[in-house]
């Protein structure tokens, strides 16, 4: 293992352009592969996510215990095992409509996964606003829509950012997971690489690894910067 | 009917219908229990109450904590919900299922003894905000709205600050300016003073003073006697969710019917 590492860094420079110029191409591939899971299953992700928090953020007799066993059912269980199911179960089902390409799977995978989290940093951070927010509200004619919109969410949202950051390059990093449904993605571009290249297997996983950071690292900074800017004028109570 | 702000507010205060000495708030046999749950037994809330509040008039609802002072309050604006009887206010069917309570209760102004205050808004955009999101005014209205109520209030030098950087005592005026440039009919103060400092507390209560002495209907929880005494046209003494005693302040102050009220008013001073 260090001796390997040694020879990484003492040898050619000029062996390792050769190698990057030739696996680029496909790992970049894989990148944009990447790029549209994630984005995908952010988008929709959130969406649901969001929706479902709301819901949950406000006691409704029906929802609150079905969206937390929906919860509890998708945390409790790894994510290889959700797409799994999702790709090779429901297709069984013999419904048509359940019967879905990998490429749909993995996007309806990813994006139950993220709104799990998200749902529960949503739900969260809305019931961390003090109940005197909703009540004072209220006795000033808002309706609960109005109130959400304009009173609890925007007061909420310096507590969801920083979370999400967390959860979206989490999800970043899950889509290389579903490698195993036949998404050729940036870490399966790197396998059939390192096949073209077996001699280079840590060099061209370092390269993935890299491309997965230059992608991670703006996220949290972006969101960071959220963080920051809703900060500002957000208080908490005397 | 100017106060020191010099803002009459007889124009906001009398609404179309409402003569004083008119029927303003009409509460008949409201009952509320909270019921029995695991580590307590159910207990009655609100035990049959009625009460009538007419145009104008000065209502203040003294008694021990946890007699149901400002449940009965709570329950005028529907921020609580009765098992049975009915509210009317100026002509809206509190209690009626069918009643649009936000619109409802965008025409009677609430204090509460925290001040919910938006947190994530300036004293100036708290003031705003409602009278654009709920009565559709325009923001310029809006803001030459506010400007006059926090200068009424004595808070328009502070109207750009959070709620965080003002004084309880302060917040509490802004919370009030808020409540006012609603144009309510009505005003219900749940415990205002209850949680200021008290140096701040003396500068709310001369707020609430200067309104009833405009002429505004309003409903007060409190536990400043002193308060009671001097502006109620009528003060209600409430124990165990119902109403013991209610008079003008000589009638309760001085010539207590019930023991219980003699007794709670020995205790309070």
């Amino acid at each position: 293992m260090i001796g390997q590492f040694l020879d990484f860094l003492g040898a050619d420079l000029a062996h390792y352009w050769k190698i990057a110029a030739a696996v680029m191409p496909a790992l970049l591939k894989g990148f944009v592969e990447t790029l549209k899971l994630a984005l995908v299953g952010i988008l929709w992700g959130s969406f649901l996510g969001g929706t479902l928090g709301i819901l949950r953020g406000q006691h409704i007799r029906v929802a609150t215990p079905l969206i937390g066993a929906y919860l509890h059912l998708l945390r409790g269980t790894p994510f290889l095992v959700q797409l799994y199911v999702i790709y090779f179960v429901l297709p069984n089902t013999g419904y048509s409509w359940l019967q879905w390409d990998s490429q749909t799977a993995a996007f309806v995978s990813l994006g139950i996964y993220t709104s799990s989290y998200v749902t529960e940093i949503v739900s969260g951070a809305i019931r961390a606003i003090p109940r005197g927010q909703w009540e004072g509200a209220f006795a000033l004619g808002f309706n609960r829509l109005k109130t959400l919109r304009l009173i609890i969410l925007p007061q909420s949202i310096g507590l969801i950012l920083p979370a999400l950051g967390g959860v979206y390059v989490t999800l970043i990093k899950a889509t290389s997971i579903v490698s195993v449904v036949g998404i050729v993605e940036l870490m399966r571009q790197a396998d059939i690489s390192i096949v073209r290249f077996p001699g280079d297997i840590l060099y061209i996983y370092f390269l993935a690894g890299a491309l997965y950071f230059a992608f991670c690292f703006p996220v949290l900074m972006i969101v960071g910067r959220l963080e920051e800017r809703s900060k500002n004028g957000r208080m908490v109570r005397a | 009917m100017d106060g020191p702000g010099g803002i009459d507010l007889s124009a906001a205060i009398a609404a179309p219908g409402q003569s004083p000495g008119a029927i303003s708030i009409d509460i008949k046999s409201v009952k509320k229990r909270y019921p029995a749950t695991a580590n307590s037994a159910g207990i009655v809330a609100l035990d049959d109450v009625s009460l009538t509040v007419k145009s104008g008039e000065v209502v203040v609802i003294i008694g021990p904590s946890g007699s149901g002072k400002s449940t009965l309050l709570r329950t005028i604006n529907a921020l609580e919900k009765i098992d049975s009887g009915t509210i009317v206010v100026n002509g809206d069917v509190v209690t009626n299922k069918a009643t649009d309570l936000p619109a409802f209760r965008s025409k009677v102004g609430m204090v509460f003894q925290h001040f919910n205050l938006f947190l994530h808004k300036t004293a100036m955009e708290n003031v705003i905000l409602p009278q654009v999101a709920v009565k559709r005014r325009s923001r310029a209205e809006a803001e030459a709205n506010a400007g006059k109520f926090l200068a009424k209030v004595g808070m328009l030098e502070r109207a750009n600050n959070y709620p965080s950087q003002l004084s309880g005592g302060q917040q509490q005026r802004v919370a009030i300016a808020r409540a006012l440039a609603m144009n309510p009919q009505v005003m219900l103060f749940d415990e205002a003073t209850s949680a200021l400092d008290p140096e701040t507390v003396g500068g709310v209560l001369d707020l609430m003073r200067e309104l009833a002495g405009e002429g505004m209907t309003m409903v007060v929880v409190t536990h400043e006697m002193h308060f009671a005494r001097e502006v109620a046209d009528r003060v209600v003494f409430m124990d165990a969710g119902a109403i013991v005693e209610m008079g003008t302040p000589e009638q309760v102050f001085r010539n207590a019917q019930s023991e219980r009220t003699r007794k709670f008013l020995s205790l309070v001073g």
